[in-house]
């Protein structure tokens, strides 16, 4: 039971079906397993990291230059771009080659800039959420939510793409369509 | 000469930002609901893309690639400041409904990845019209979609009532949104494929995130 609300929880909070964030990332993604599990990883790690340095640049930065927030979640990925290239480098220079598009897809993405956004405006709404442990935690549900999404759009990846679909409907469009099916059933739970 | 015109003029109709690469969709499914809010997005997305891609082209291209991309997303988040500065006195009421998707505008796939993959390769003369013409074509979408939808959701067009007959008020949510997207971009390419542009599986396949 407990389980079944996790997942219930973790929809109805998705950021793709809800709030459309890393939409395209996915269907790239979706097309190879191997992909798709990697981008979902590299995108948890984002998520989670940036969301503990969101948290520390929100406490530190005062209200008045609220606009520069960006800036510093954009410096804040930036940075986490560069730790995870270089980590990746040194743990494999073979495999560096395969492992960091996985890093180029993930770093600037709506998804990764979104949960951040999204995790700071549910901290100012309700301000017992306002805690470093919460924004990791969030971030890592972000991540866990695209995992789940994109599972889901990977049941129906080879149908959407087949023969039987109208040739023009082919693929991303059957795609958005399914997706929005999806989200309707989520809106639903809400 | 006609194939270099029509490479300039691709972004708009042929290789639209939206419908073939589908970049750049998540404001449209969440906030191309009214006509108020598209013409804010529209206002935001083209002042910080044209300047952000403009000003990214003096960036050295020996740099490596990751540190050119973080370059673009920083001067689009500098870029962003005075936008919004003027955002709040034009605007005032949709950025609270735009919420989140006005700073993502920011870290659009136009900036961190076509500025290097297509926009960089030109010359400076044919990306700024090439860059021009890829704006306007997410412009384009971003109004008819929310035209349609404010329309056959709200019963309004720019807030002001209108006699419509139907309302379907799920084209005004989300998962509408996702759905009208779907339509509207099967429809562009069985068009595209009318006019022999390019195959009915349409769009080059180049989605790069965003």
């Amino acid at each position: 039971m407990f389980l079944v609300t996790e997942l219930v929880t973790l929809l109805a909070t998705n950021l793709i079906l809800t709030q459309a964030l890393g939409t395209s990332t996915l269907f790239i993604a979706a097309g190879n397993k191997k992909n798709l599990l990697w981008t979902a990883i590299t995108i948890t790690v984002f998520t989670s990291v940036g969301s503990g340095a969101a948290y520390i640049v929100n406490a530190l930065l005062p209200d008045g230059l609220a606009d520069l927030t960006l800036l510093f979640y954009t410096l804040i990925i930036g940075a986490i771009y560069v730790l995870l290239l270089t980590a990746l480098y040194f743990a494999g220079s073979d495999s560096f080659e395969t492992t960091r598009k996985y890093v180029h897809v993930s770093a600037f993405n709506c998804a990764v800039m979104g949960t951040l956004f999204t995790i700071t405006d549910r901290a100012d709404a309700y301000p017992p959420l306002n805690t470093f442990i919460n924004f990791v935690l969030s971030g890592a549900e972000a991540g866990t939510g695209f995992i789940l999404a994109a599972f889901i759009l990977t049941a129906a990846y080879r149908k959407l793409n087949s023969a039987k679909v109208p040739a023009s409907f082919r693929g991303f469009p059957a795609m958005l369509v399914y997706l929005g099916l999806i989200s309707m059933a989520v809106y639903a739970l809400r | 000469m006609n194939k270099k015109k029509t490479a300039v003029f691709d972004g708009l109709l042929g290789d639209n930002t939206v419908l073939s690469s589908l970049m750049v969709i998540s404001p449209v499914i969440m906030c191309g609901n009214t006509l108020e809010n598209a013409i804010a997005l529209i206002y935001a997305f083209s002042a910080i893309t044209f300047f952000a891609v403009l000003l990214g082209s003096f960036v050295p291209r020996r740099l490596p690639y990751a540190a050119k991309i973080i370059i673009n997303a920083v001067i689009a988040s500098v870029v962003y400041i005075p936008v919004k500065s003027v955002a709040r006195e034009f605007f005032p009421e949709v950025i609270t409904n735009v919420g989140i998707y006005f700073p993502l505008l920011a870290v659009n796939s136009l900036i961190v990845v076509q500025s290097e993959t297509r926009f960089y390769r030109m010359r400076r003369l044919s990306m700024t019209a090439s860059l021009v013409f890829y704006i306007l074509g997410f412009d384009a979408v971003m109004i008819v979609t929310a035209f349609i939808r404010e329309l056959f959701a709200y019963g309004t067009i720019a807030g002001r009532l209108v006699d419509a007959d139907t309302l379907i008020s799920g084209l005004g949510l989300p998962f509408g949104g996702f759905i009208f997207l779907g339509l509207l971009c099967g429809l562009y390419r069985k068009l595209r494929s009318m006019s022999g542009r390019g195959g009915e599986t349409g769009g080059d396949g180049n989605v790069s995130g965003n």
